[in-house]
């Protein structure tokens, strides 16, 4: 039977495909992540349905950017959305199966117990079974099985063993048992650091530290653990003072008055969103803050756009040599990382020593005016944030609108010229609305982009200087994605994640709106123009 | 047709299942475990079941982990352990444990500065280690620094203070009083006295920290743990030290340098000091320097603020013995910490390895002696909330940015009100959570 090469080559990549979602099962549900489960089965369905019938023809072009879209854009934007609607923050990163786990993980010595250090060998017997030999001093040289907490019940106290040990102090093992060397301790360490040897009801001894160096050592602890948790009845007993906790309202235990670290997150409904406008801290520079922003992103788009098109359409004129050349030279701003670009511009800028101030110097002189001192007052540094920006922004406006150039036919300027239009008169009156036709969804989307370019702002100015009198550490420069920063990572009792989605979400749908009014905008563009 | 799919079915089948086996036995071949054999005259019993080797995975900043990576050789060998030494980008350490660690990613081991201690701990990342009969060789400065809750979390090996750079074909030594600097640089004529981070637009908290708490300031009260609810940035002490620091800078004394500003002047001489840390001390090299403390305020001496770093074990490692056995018996012992040193100098946290180095290395034991007179960078959380307002706080005193400000209707007249502001926020940061 007569077989397509493309064919095979879609079973085999499918097959492989195939393949690594199933290598995925067993690791998902090792990991006991039965989301993941959910998502690797529902993708692997699509995948196989549209790949292997001929019904679903044209899900097969949109099944690929569908998934892609899903996994890193609908998610993440639904997860920041959950988190917003959380207490995850400082002291409640955690869920609560996690806390549960730290705190049954937490050993407690009692004031006596504490401080004790002491050699321990670890000794096997034929079973495989291990025992401990701690040596506390010479009237105590413990030995016993070493056991697990579950054991902790039915298994005999240790015992003093002299016998261990000969007449020169040294260990002697007897001939059923076998010494663990610190290499094989540590083979073994997995196993032996749940094992411990217990002294009495309220007394055990655990290995602390193997040495492959010298003789490993053991450390006294309370028989229980610090915290004891009961499933059933969601109660948490604090063994060092003997009390049951209750749980608290934010999501932690509270033993004795006090709430235990680390808590766990939980859902707090709108309580985030309500900070924001409650919040003197937030509300008080909001304004300033949100203001720049726009006129940050707007200028920004603005100046980067007519720059790159006045050196696009000055380099489209067929007079001027060497045009590649020169195309080559402007794209060079672009090809650099905009982190160098940055910090570089920031050295230059700098009022003290920087070449901007050195090469201005003679004008300074000439007005006879103050050096302009960058980064320090409100208006140099937004200056400096626009302009740095601006040659940031302009190679990709001028290979946009450079391509964007190629496509309006020279029919329409012809045709102009010979109904007696100036060339600026053509220039404005068709060439530019083409222009905008095709251009201005990346307007927006430079915009948008703009309106949250916190490399820019943090790596430049770092906000600064700052808003003198504002309630909570801001600068003139900071757009609103900075001042989340400073505000949800940066301040505070540590980071608060919950926080700072609340005000991303709040972003995302200004962005969204702005974005949908442009469009639409556009669009009405495009009937007018579109049929030239 | 139908024929032909279910042959395509079956053809697939098999490659999945291929794939799948050929994945699993690659796999295999890689946890081949390795057999210790012991001596068999000594073999009782069997030494042990036959585990795969246990892997520590370890990550710290660059030139930590650089200097870490060539030693950890040696406990791999005589351990048969694998450590995995991880080279972690500085800033992100703290966030990534926060995160990756709760998700089963995380790292056994990282090495950290000492001011993440309070948040790591709060949040149940970290687990508390006792250190044991290492922990009378360590600096108290050290142990404090690890310390929250009554316990130690980590391992403190190196601690790190600023002190002043000199430039040694201008001048002797440094001064011990502002006054004195200022005359020395008046005779030595470069283009700018004292280079310090913290102005030039460059808002700097660290650097500029011993003008606040030099002679009697404090951030917050130290006593056996730091105090939040009691903020020291705008008494009287604090205040004053403020007033003086605007007086240096009008008078020329220190100039408005962010880091690379005060990093350039240093290194082509237009500057006679240099305010930072001994990690500076490859870019100093380019010209002939000296360090000294950094000159005392009304007497008392500069209380720069002390750095720990140290090791911290995660929380979530599943090998808690094996990583406390990593840190106690190697990590901590003199000769791996005399080559970290060797690698990269940091002030030594170990009074064992200080000895060493104090004679060997005149330099550090000045950037030591600014560190003694130091205190520990707060650990707690609240920390976070310290940085901002008193970094924009020092950056309107360094960069003389006084005046009304026409948006909040706020005036900032003098050094003090810039401190009083910056006290206010930190108490509202705090307030508000």
């Amino acid at each position: 039977m007569y077989m397509k090469v493309s064919m095979i080559i879609r079973y085999v990549l499918l097959g492989i495909f195939n393949a690594l979602m199933f290598y995925i099962v067993p690791l998902a549900i090792s990991y006991e992540s039965w989301f993941l489960l959910l998502i690797v089965g529902i993708i692997t369905f699509l995948i196989n349905i549209t790949y292997l019938t001929n019904r679903l023809k044209p899900l097969k072009w949109i099944t690929p950017g569908f998934i892609f879209l899903l996994a890193f854009v609908v998610f993440p934007a639904g997860f920041n959305f959950y988190v917003s609607f959380t207490n995850w923050q400082t002291g409640h990163i955690l869920t609560k199966t996690q806390v549960i786990e730290r705190l049954e993980d937490l050993t407690f010595s009692t004031e006596e117990q504490r401080g004790v250090e002491f050699d321990l060998y670890v000794m096997q017997d034929s079973d495989l079974d291990y025992y401990f030999l701690a040596d506390l001093d010479k009237n105590n040289l413990l030995f016993g099985k070493a056991i697990t907490s579950d054991e902790f019940n039915n298994v005999n106290y240790a015992n003093h063993e002299p016998s261990f040990k000969d007449s020169n102090n040294n260990i002697v093992i007897p001939e059923s048992l076998y010494l663990l060397s610190g290499k094989e301790q540590i083979a073994n360490s997995s196993q032996l650091q749940d094992l411990s040897l217990l002294v009495d009801k309220n007394t055990r001894i655990n290995l602390y530290n193997i040495s492959v160096f010298g003789a490993s050592s053991g450390r006294i602890f309370s028989s229980q653990q610090k915290y004891s948790y009961d499933d059933d009845t969601d109660i948490l007993y604090d063994n060092t003072q003997n009390v049951a906790c209750t749980l608290g309202d934010r999501g932690n235990f509270i033993c004795g008055g006090e709430s235990v670290d680390p808590g766990w997150r939980i859902t707090v409904g709108s309580e985030n969103y309500q900070r924001i406008i409650d919040d003197e801290r937030f509300r008080g520079p909001l304004n300033t803050v949100a203001t720049w922003t726009f006129q940050f992103a707007f200028f920004s788009v603005v100046l980067a756009f007519f720059v790159g098109l006045f050196l696009a359409v000055t380099l489209n004129n067929e007079k001027v040599r060497f045009q590649k050349v020169y195309r080559s030279i402007y794209i060079i701003p672009y090809a650099i990382p905009g982190f160098i670009s940055i910090l570089v511009f920031r050295g230059l800028l700098n009022p003290d020593f920087g070449l901007v101030n050195d090469w201005l110097d003679p004008i300074y002189q000439l007005l006879n005016i103050e050096p302009i001192r960058w980064f320090r007052t409100e208006a140099s540094s937004k200056a400096a944030v626009l302009l740095v920006n601006t040659w940031l922004g302009f190679p990709y406006m001028f290979l946009i609108v450079t391509g964007a150039l190629q496509s309006i036919p020279t029919e329409l300027i012809e045709a102009s010229k010979v109904d007696g239009a100036t060339p600026r008169q053509s220039f404005w009156r068709i060439t530019f609305p083409l222009l905008l036709v095709s251009i201005s969804p990346l307007l927006i989307g430079a915009f948008a982009y703009n309106f949250n370019n916190f490399t820019l702002i943090f790596l430049l100015t770092g906000g600064g200087p700052p808003l003198v009198g504002a309630d909570v550490s801001v600068g003139y420069t900071d757009i609103l994605i900075s001042f989340t920063y400073n505000l949800a990572v940066s301040g505070g009792r540590g980071v608060q994640f919950g926080l700072a989605a609340a005000v991303t979400t709040i972003i995302f749908f200004l962005v969204l709106i702005i974005s949908a009014i442009s469009f639409r905008y556009s669009k009405r563009l495009e009937r007018i123009y579109g049929n030239i | 047709m139908n024929n032909a799919r279910l042959r395509f079915g079956a053809i697939l089948l098999i490659l999945s299942m291929v794939l799948v086996a050929c994945g699993g036995s690659s796999e295999d071949t890689v946890e081949e475990p390795v057999v210790e054999e012991a001596p068999a005259e000594t073999l009782a019993a069997p030494a042990t079941t036959s585990p795969p080797p246990e892997k520590l995975v370890v990550w710290a900043e660059e030139k930590v982990a650089v200097a870490l990576d060539p030693l950890v050789g040696a406990y791999e060998q005589a351990a048969g352990v694998d450590v995995e030494v991880v080279i972690y980008d500085f800033g992100s350490i703290k966030d990534d444990v926060l995160t990756a660690g709760p998700a089963g990613e995380g790292p056994d081991l990282f090495i950290s500065p000492h001011d993440i201690v309070g948040e790591v701990a709060t949040n149940g990342v970290v687990a508390p280690i006792d250190l044991g009969s290492i922990q009378s060789d360590i600096f108290d400065v050290g142990i404090a620094g690890f310390s929250y809750g009554g316990e130690v979390y980590g391992f403190p090996y190196a601690t790190e203070a600023i002190a002043m750079y000199y430039n040694s074909d201008l001048v002797d030594g440094v001064p011990s009083t502002w006054e004195e600097v200022k005359a020395a640089c008046d005779a030595a004529g470069t283009e700018l006295c004292v280079g310090a981070p913290g102005g030039g637009g460059g808002g700097d908290a660290y650097h500029n920290i011993p003008f606040v708490q030099s002679d009697g300031g404090y951030i917050f009260k130290f006593d056996g743990g730091f105090d939040s609810s009691d903020v020291g940035l705008d008494n009287a002490a604090a205040l004053a030290s403020a007033e003086y620091l605007d007086s240096l800078v009008k008078n020329g004394t220190i100039a408005a340098t962010d880091y690379g500003a005060s990093m350039t002047a240093f290194q082509e001489g237009r500057s006679l000091f240099w305010m930072t840390g001994p990690w500076a001390r490859g870019d100093a090299a380019a010209v002939n320097y000296g360090v000294g403390l950094i000159p005392a305020f009304d007497g008392s001496a500069a209380t720069p603020f002390v750095g720990v770093r140290g090791m911290f074990i995660s929380a979530f490692s599943e090998k808690k013995v094996l990583a406390q056995s990593f840190i106690l018996d190697f990590f901590a012992t003199v000769d791996v910490q005399a080559a970290m040193y060797a690698e990269d100098p940091r002030l030594p946290a170990t009074k064992s390895l200080f000895a060493i180095v104090e004679s060997e290395d005149p330099i550090a034991a000045q950037f030591a002696a600014s560190a003694a007179n130091g205190i520990p960078m707060p650990n707690i959380p609240e920390m976070g909330s310290v940085w901002g307002p008193v970094g924009d706080a020092m950056l309107i005193i360094r960069d003389q940015n006084y005046g009304t400000n026409e948006d909040t209707g706020v005036t900032v007249d003098s050094a003090s009100d810039a401190m009083k502001l910056a006290a206010q926020q930190v108490r509202d940061a705090i307030a508000g959570g």
